[in-house]
């Protein structure tokens, strides 16, 4: 039995357990040097900060994911910095490229995909300048190569993510010139609530808050962000307040993010069919509660199966290789599985709460103005879409043929959301209704050299 | 008014229904399964292209380069058409032989689009080619055009012309009637009609069966690979004369590779994947003539599906079972340059029954009867 598993941070190490806990030999590919995941990314070896200093609160968790992370490794056939590009899936094969350079193919019986999110953005004038990154690209510089985006960034967005990495650069001898979030208090109290299924969460949320205050970093709610300054790197933010007050903060870098969205290329690949989830506002791959999907031998966790948040995948993770397991007549522990299903239950109420309460502002991105680029990649403004929907494009692929976006470097993994936004407008209709780009491998660029 | 369907909404049924509601005395509605341009005809590398057609093909081909010359002149609209050129590189003294026995042969017919260039003449026309390149064929005036921008200028060209176009409705009959029409069935009624014209691409050949006529015929699933954004460094789309190679550089600086590696194909799902196995090899042979892409990074690749005759020429005449219904598919890779011209000669055969454009050698018949 060959189970894969795609992805080493917490739901790919908590499915790797169970299979190695069953005696199976998994093979576990990470695209990374190391596994650890985004949540609790390692540092690279000789870098000193300990994990309190890097995780935070999130220590305690770091600390058990990568002692069962080094533990499992000499126990399956771990391949670090390999990507997975593409999929066959009539043949069940996976293409992988390792350190950049050696192709390889790799046969399966069932694959379990844990392959993560990315954050989401909101275009705004000024958002391709240099010095301008999203909330995870923050994160990830303080975290892996412990150095910030500047010394006195903005950071813009919502959700959990926008406090989090505030306050973890404020901890770092950052000091953030503001934070500045699109969700206004009240939406975020109103959900808030549906918030107490779990209370720990919610607590450590608000706790994040105050400390945020305390060290005196600048807060503000249900603003509109209207353009980043600068040259050659950023000079400032330009935001309005609720009151429609207009603000000029300067700052030296600018993290963004809007909640996250589901790193699903390799599941798109795999011929898994895809519903849109209107809470999360994103399009997710289909799966049952277990993680299996509708094509056989497919298994889904963790954020790129739907955002749950780092709890979620951890349990999603193990529910999928038990799944796999049990569909493969091998050992699986039934107990367990029950216990994870009902674990599995509570966290989505609590999650659907945090979703709603940090919603993607979906209006924000269809008023921008026909100026602003949209894609980056392939440099498309809004205007240049919004002609794409007026020479009859219904649905996203088609505006992507007519005006190239989404088609470069980054495939629409990051102006998927905000382009869907500024077509939906322009066509008058549901975001849901234009559809969802279809994936074409390989997921990331891969050198010309070293296709087939 | 007499009433004509065109069933297939790619560019040859666009351009047989534009060029068909244009003849006085016809109205024309077109039907299409999926949406316009679902098919090969808005994925294709959009290579215009005379250069190193088979020698049937380059009369029609030759036509199909003046209207390309005139494109705003026909749908309104410039379609993106570059006349960049076309280069087809020679890597060995054998092939620069075979390139000058070929001109001379195209010469031979009258042509003189295709010119056989020296190693000087082929640097200076690509600085970047490496330097075993010995000399090249060049067709100057070729070029390539945006193949969703010419789907919509002939979609929006023909609806001005008075075209109905129905997409979402796929046809899965067609019968001759007593009164001596043409019935065609579909998945959301029947329609009615004295002509019908059968450009259902990859699909053409099974509606044709359903007539009970069988034309040898496959199915291609052509592979486009496309790399990151490079500085400008190549305008003319390139080929090479013994391996498979279609190359071009977009205006947006992404590096088209092509040449007709086949991927996977589905034809019941209506989809194609790509095989990188033989995609690997045009991404050798692209980075053997041009060694600045060796280190390019690929975004994206894709396939189209379409016909494929095995003669790759395509079939252009009417149904030898079903007097009415007219064939025009099977064009095997290459059939884009070919749209205006196809279409215009395959309205004539549909209004008058004949036609002056040089389609004769594309009827069935010669599968069936021996030369
Ligand atoms: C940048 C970022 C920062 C975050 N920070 C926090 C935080 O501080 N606190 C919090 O609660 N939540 C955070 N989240 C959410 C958090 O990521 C998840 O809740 C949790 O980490 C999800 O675990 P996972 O295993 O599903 O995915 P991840 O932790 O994202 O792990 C996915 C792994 O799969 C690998 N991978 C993906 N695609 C491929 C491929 N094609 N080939 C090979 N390997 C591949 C990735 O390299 C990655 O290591 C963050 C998310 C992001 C995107
Ligand atoms: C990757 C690739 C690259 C290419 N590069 C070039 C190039 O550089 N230069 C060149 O000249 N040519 C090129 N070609 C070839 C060119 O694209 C085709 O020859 C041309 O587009 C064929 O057009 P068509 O209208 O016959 O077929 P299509 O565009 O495939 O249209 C057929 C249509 O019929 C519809 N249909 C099918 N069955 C039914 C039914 N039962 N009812 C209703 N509708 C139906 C389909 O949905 C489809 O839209 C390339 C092709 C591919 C795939």
């Amino acid at each position: 039995m060959r189970i894969v598993v795609v992805g080493g941070g917490p739901a790919g190490i908590r499915a790797v357990e169970q299979l190695v806990r069953a005696g199976v030999t998994p093979i576990w590919i990470e695209e990374g040097p190391d596994g650890g995941g985004r949540i609790t990314q390692r540092p690279p070896p000789g870098f000193t900060r300990d994990h309190a200093a890097l995780y935070g609160a999130d220590a305690g968790r770091a600390r058990r994911l990568h002692a069962t992370l080094d533990a499992m490794k000499p126990r399956t056939d771990w391949r670090p910095d390999t990507l997975v590009w593409n999929i066959r899936p009539q043949d069940k094969v996976l293409h992988t490229l390792t350190n950049g350079a050696a192709q390889g193919e790799v046969a399966y019986d069932a694959l379990i995909l844990c392959t993560g999110a990315m954050d989401r953005v909101l275009p705004l004038p000024g958002w391709t300048l240099p010095g301008v990154t999203t909330l995870g690209g923050a994160q990830v510089a303080l975290k892996s190569q412990g150095v910030g985006i500047g010394a006195n960034p903005v950071l813009i967005g919502t959700g959990p993510l926008l406090w989090l990495t505030a306050l973890q650069y404020a901890k770092a001898g950052a000091k953030p010139a503001a934070v500045l979030d699109t969700t206004d208090f009240l939406t975020k109290a109103r959900f808030g609530a549906g918030m107490l299924w779990n209370l720990p969460t919610l607590l450590r949320g608000m706790g994040l808050f105050a400390q945020l205050k305390l060290r005196g970093v600048k807060l503000h709610e249900d603003i509109t962000p209207l353009a980043i300054e600068g040259v050659d790197g950023v000079t400032a933010v330009h935001w309005r307040d609720a009151a429609w007050k207009e603000h000029v903060t300067p700052c030296d870098a600018v993290g963004m993010g809007w909640g996250l969205k589901p790193e699903a290329q390799l599941a798109d690949l795999a011929g898994v069919p895809f519903d849109y989830d209107a809470t999360q506002q994103n399009w997710v791959p289909r799966k049952d509660v277990a993680g299996r999907a509708p094509v056989a031998g497919v298994y889904l966790a963790g954020d790129g199966a739907g955002i749950g948040g780092v709890e979620v995948a951890e349990l999603a993770g193990a529910r999928a290789a038990l799944a796999a397991l049990g569909d493969a007549h091998l050992p699986s522990d039934m107990a367990l599985t029950q216990h994870l299903d009902g674990r599995l239950r509570t966290e989505r109420r609590f999650r659907k709460a945090l979703e709603q309460a940090f919603p993607y502002p979906a209006k924000l991105a269809a008023r921008m103005e026909d100026s602003t680029s949209v894609c980056r990649c392939e440099v498309i403004t809004a205007g240049e879409l919004r002609a794409a929907a007026a020479a009859d494009a219904p649905e996203v692929n088609r505006a992507k043929a007519f005006s190239r976006v989404g088609m470069g470097r980054c495939q629409g993994r990051l102006c998927g959301t905000p382009a869907a936004a500024v077509l939906a407008k322009a066509l008058s209709v549901e975001v849901p209704e234009v559809g969802r780009l279809r994936g074409q491998p390989p997921v990331k660029p891969v050198p010309l050299q070293q296709v087939g | 008014m007499k009433k004509a369907l065109v069933i297939g909404g790619g560019l040859h049924g666009l351009s047989t229904a534009l060029h068909l509601a244009r003849t006085p005395g016809w109205q024309v509605t077109l039907l299409e399964r999926r949406h316009v341009g679902r098919h090969s005809s808005g994925v294709n590398a959009g290579g215009v292209r005379r250069l190193g057609r088979a020698l049937p093909e380059i009369a029609l081909s030759v036509i199909a380069a003046e209207m390309w010359q005139n494109i705003t002149a026909l749908v309104g609209d410039d379609c993106g058409f570059r006349a960049t050129g076309q280069v087809k590189v020679a890597e060995s003294t054998a092939d620069m032989a075979k390139n000058e026995a070929r001109v001379a042969q195209v010469r031979a017919l009258g042509w003189s689009h295709e010119e056989v260039v020296d190693q000087v003449e082929v640097r200076r026309l690509l600085p970047a080619v490496s330097r075993h390149v010995v000399g090249a064929i060049v067709t100057r005036d070729d070029g390539s055009a945006d193949p969703m921008r010419t789907v919509m200028a002939f979609r929006r060209a023909a609806e001005q012309a008075g075209v109905t176009i129905v997409e979402g409705v796929a046809v899965t009959g067609l019968e001759a009637t007593a009164e001596g029409t043409i019935r065609v069935d579909t998945d959301q009624g029947p329609y009615e009609a004295e002509r019908v014209a059968n450009c259902a691409g990859a699909w053409a050949p099974d509606l044709a069966a359903l007539t009970g006529e069988t034309i040898p015929c496959g199915t291609k699933a052509s592979m486009m690979i496309v790399t990151e954004r490079l500085p400008p460094f190549v305008d003319p789309t390139v080929g090479a004369t013994a391996r498979a190679l279609s190359f071009k550089q977009t205006a947006a600086g992404t590096v088209v590779i092509g040449g007709g590696h086949q991927g996977r194909n589905d034809k019941a799902a209506e989809t194609s994947t790509v095989l990188f196995g033989s995609l690997a090899h045009a991404a050798r042979i692209a980075a053997e003539i041009f060694p600045c892409v060796a280190q390019a990074r690929i975004v994206r690749s894709w396939t189209g599906t379409e016909a494929r005759p095995p003669d790759d020429m395509p079939v252009i005449g009417e149904s030898r079972t079903l007097p009415g219904l007219f064939h025009s598919f099977g064009f095997s890779g290459h059939g884009f340059q070919l749209s205006p011209a196809a279409g215009a000669a395959v309205a004539e055969l549909m209004a008058r029954g004949a036609t002056n454009l040089p389609v004769a050698p594309f009827t069935q018949d010669r599968f069936t009867v021996p030369a």
